[in-house]
């Protein structure tokens, strides 16, 4: 009888053994409140609530996330995330100043500081995006014991230019190989307590499951546009005779246009119809490597379902689009209102002016926020709740490890805008 | 009120779950085994820290401790009997809103402040600064800004170099020049080239530079009417204009690009804002080198009243556009400030004597 009661909690001083998943808890609205409301605040501070919008939505997200019964803890502060920023503006000033004054120099230094400033900040972009890791992880408690992080960030930072361009190099096929190479140094520098992290999945694996995207997706764009480039008579089009047009006319460019615009428009369909599919694909097969210890994870994330969340976002964006587009309508008329009662001047130009920009940012703000509530957070759901742990006794004997990490990384990410919050 | 209850302990030594009776003593909390009944931590209730976690849950800390050791209660009596003990446990998160308030306030006010800054603070800061680069660095910079102004002006090709000159044109130009460089006094010298552009127009660059368009030259119809942008250019060079814009577009960036503006659809906030602020300050600038360039005309002899028709010429058929993205005043009003600063009497003679005049005009069409 009292096994059926479901409202009596059982004893604590016998629990139930934790269950083997993890889940998301909490409720929809309240996350869909506090982007609302920061999304707001963001407009009238011009950016200044960032930190303290994205605090709480990683508090919301942390602490509804539960791990074999127990839940995480997101222990930052809003005002270490702005205090980091503020310190690596002070450290990115002076840096700024010296490449803008060696773009005016004179000699070779002048000649390569674009490209020195692009490989300087990409070096620091990646810096910073593992010091930024290092950052939430020391914010993440479990348990009662934080998550930390070791290894260098520079050269986490070589690593990762070197896999970007090698990326970049072989048209995207390398990409299963650099996420493998760089999740192995990630994971295997990152610690729960004492115990360490590594990562099992095979960028082979990744590569044989990805190629058939590749084929689709960039194959055809880069047979295209060779075949494009193929058909343009060079010497008629660079030496030929008569004016400009004529010379295009004769050197086949525009059979060739049509071609390049065919594989293009292809590209994009593929990437629009299939980036869900392979979403989901590089997302299990990422949560399957994680291992901590003897501790071993399982997805059973479903293709289907991951779109199932991006037709439910496409579903709000498009009522949302009807509700702007109402919007923006009544801010023209109102521009125009204001035009016959102002009369033309410098007031009506800056009343209507920031009447249109405001609008933008509203309706750029407002999908942004219904990005994340409906993708960002259904994703973290479906992703967490696709989980099937293995040997969790490795959890139950941790021992404490690892100090709080600075907050500059963070500031730096966010001031190099490479997706620090 | 319950006095005890049961919750989970973690120490943050190690991840063991310790389910605990929690006691509410006189002085705080204690945390004793449930089954040994030993102490496991005793909490004073002013060092509670009330922490974030799922609806239904209480998540204590310990404030300022070292570990993070941490207790979780789920029994609602208790919840309630902690949060009426301690102060620093608010669950109706009041404290936490007034907290928050403050924040957007003082977020808001920052906000005000820089924009502020950009308004008044950045033109201000770069008139203290522009005259203090030293003229070095001026030149300096005008030697790299000429290259780059040079590829985006030059057009020409071999059999039409970007700059004209014949012998009696250039020595034209010389006297034209030398009479309002010796009227002007600047500390450093102008380098003036006449260039193969069909806009009447004329630019300044720092560190002396001056360009100015063959279309100008063929819109001029007196040597005066020349005399007088090259003076309103001249007055760009004396102030130190191209330093101080480059200080002022650096410091918008800063502001902007930086410290602001860091969201999404921040962008936009961004480039309108620049536009709509550096316009003005271009304005301003334009303005102190038209009152410039009449003074310099005057002490050299010009006719400032050519100065007057020439821009009502070839700026008064331009059709305003939008107001607040325009970098010169309204051509009516400049005209008008201009002839008021024209010295009253009989107009001088011309700076260039008849032939010295057609040589110029010539410059780039002789040969």
């Amino acid at each position: 009888m009292n096994d059926a009661n479901p409202f009596e909690a059982p004893p604590v001083d016998a629990p139930v053994p934790p269950p083997n998943g993890t889940r998301l808890l909490g409720n929809e609205r309240t996350f869909w409140g506090l982007l609302i409301r920061g999304a707001f605040l963001l407009l009238v501070t011009l950016g200044i609530y960032r930190f303290w919008l994205a605090t709480d939505v990683r508090r919301f997200l942390w602490s509804n996330t539960e791990i074999a019964g127990d839940g995480l803890e997101y222990i930052g502060t809003a005002r270490e995330l702005l205090l980091g920023f503020l310190i690596a503006i002070a450290l990115l000033v002076p840096l700024n100043v010296a490449f803008f004054l060696s773009a005016f120099g004179r000699g070779w230094l002048s000649q390569i500081s674009g490209f020195l400033a692009l490989i300087v900040l990409a070096l620091l972009g990646q810096f910073a995006v593992y010091r930024a890791r290092r950052y939430r992880l020391t914010r993440t408690v479990y348990r009662g014991i934080r998550f930390h992080q070791t290894g260098s960030a520079w050269r986490y930072a070589v690593c990762a230019i070197f896999w970007w361009a090698m990326i970049g190099m072989t048209l995207g096929l390398a990409y299963p190989f650099a996420q493998a190479s760089l999740e192995r140094f990630k994971l295997r520098n990152t610690w729960y307590g004492d115990l360490q992290g590594h990562f099992a999945g095979s960028g082979m694996r990744l590569f044989f499951r990805g190629v058939l995207f590749w084929l689709v997706v960039i194959g055809p764009l880069t047979l295209g546009l060779f075949i494009a480039l193929g058909q343009i008579d060079w010497t008629a089009l660079g030496r030929g005779s008569g004016d400009m047009m004529s010379r295009v006319e004769a050197a086949g460019v525009a059979p060739a246009l049509v071609f390049a615009v065919l594989s293009v428009g292809w590209s994009v369909l593929a990437v629009a119809v299939l980036y869900p599919a392979f979403q989901a694909m590089v997302l299990r097969w990422w949560i399957a490597g994680l291992r901590f210890g003897a501790l071993g994870v399982a997805s059973h994330l479903r293709t289907r379902a991951v779109y199932a969340i991006y037709l439910r976002f496409m579903w709000i964006a498009l009522v949302a689009g009807i509700v702007f587009a109402t919007g923006v309508a009544i801010a023209l008329a109102i521009t125009g209102l204001l035009a016959l009662w102002l009369g033309k001047g410098v007031l009506t130009e800056l009343l209507s002016t920031a009447l249109l920009i405001g609008s933008y940012v509203i309706v750029a703000l407002a999908y942004s926020t219904i990005y994340q509530a409906t993708v960002k957070l259904r994703l973290w759901k479906a992703g967490f709740e696709s989980i099937e742990l293995s040997g969790r006794e490795a959890l139950d004997r941790v021992n404490a490890s690892g100090a709080a990490g600075s907050a500059v990384g963070e500031g730096l990410a966010d001031a190099l805008n490479v997706g620090g919050i | 009120m319950a006095a005890a209850g049961r919750g989970i302990f973690f120490d943050g030594a190690t991840s063991a779950r310790h389910p605990v009776l929690v006691e509410l003593s006189a002085d705080g909390l204690v945390m004793r085994d449930a089954e040994e009944r030993v102490m496991l931590a005793r909490w004073p209730y002013n060092e509670l820290d009330h922490l974030a976690a799922p609806e239904g849950l209480l998540r204590l800390g310990r404030a300022g401790a070292a570990r993070t050791a941490r207790l979780e209660v789920r029994e609602p009596a208790l919840i309630a009997a902690i949060d009426d003990a301690s102060v620093p446990v608010d669950r109706s998160g009041a404290a936490e809103r007034r907290g928050r308030l403050r924040v957007v306030a003082w977020s808001v006010v920052a906000t005000a402040v820089l924009l502020a800054a950009a308004i008044f603070g950045v033109p201000a800061l770069a008139d203290k600064i522009a005259p203090l680069v030293p003229l070095r660095a001026e030149r300096w910079l005008g030697e790299a800004v000429d290259t780059q102004a040079r590829k985006m002006l030059d057009k020409s090709d071999a059999s039409r170099p970007f700059a004209c000159g014949d012998q009696e044109g250039l020595a034209a130009l010389a006297t034209l020049i030398g009479k309002l460089e010796a009227a002007a006094a600047l500390p450093i010298p102008l380098d003036t080239k006449i260039v193969r552009r069909s806009e009447p127009n004329a630019v300044a660059l720092p560190g002396g530079h001056i360009y100015v368009f063959e279309g100008l030259i063929d819109k001029s119809q007196t040597p005066d009417e020349l005399a007088g942008v090259i003076a309103h250019e001249i007055g760009h060079v004396a102030h130190r204009d191209g330093t101080r814009s480059i200080i002022q577009s650096a410091g918008l960036s800063f502001l902007f690009g930086m410290l602001l503006g860091d969201f999404v659809g921040g962008g936009a906030v961004v480039i309108g804002a620049r536009a709509v602020l550096q316009s003005s300050y271009s304005r301003d600038v334009e303005g102190a080198a038209d009152r410039y360039g009449a003074d310099l005309l005057n002490r050299a002899g010009g006719d400032v009243r050519a100065f007057g028709a020439i821009l009502d010429r070839i700026a008064g058929a331009i059709h305003p556009g939008v107001e607040i993205l325009r970098d010169h005043p309204d051509t009516k009003a400049r005209v008008a400030v201009i002839n008021s600063l024209a010295s009253p009497g009989e107009p001088a003679q011309p700076l260039l004597e008849p032939n010295e005049w057609r040589a110029l005009k010539r410059i780039c069409t002789a040969r």
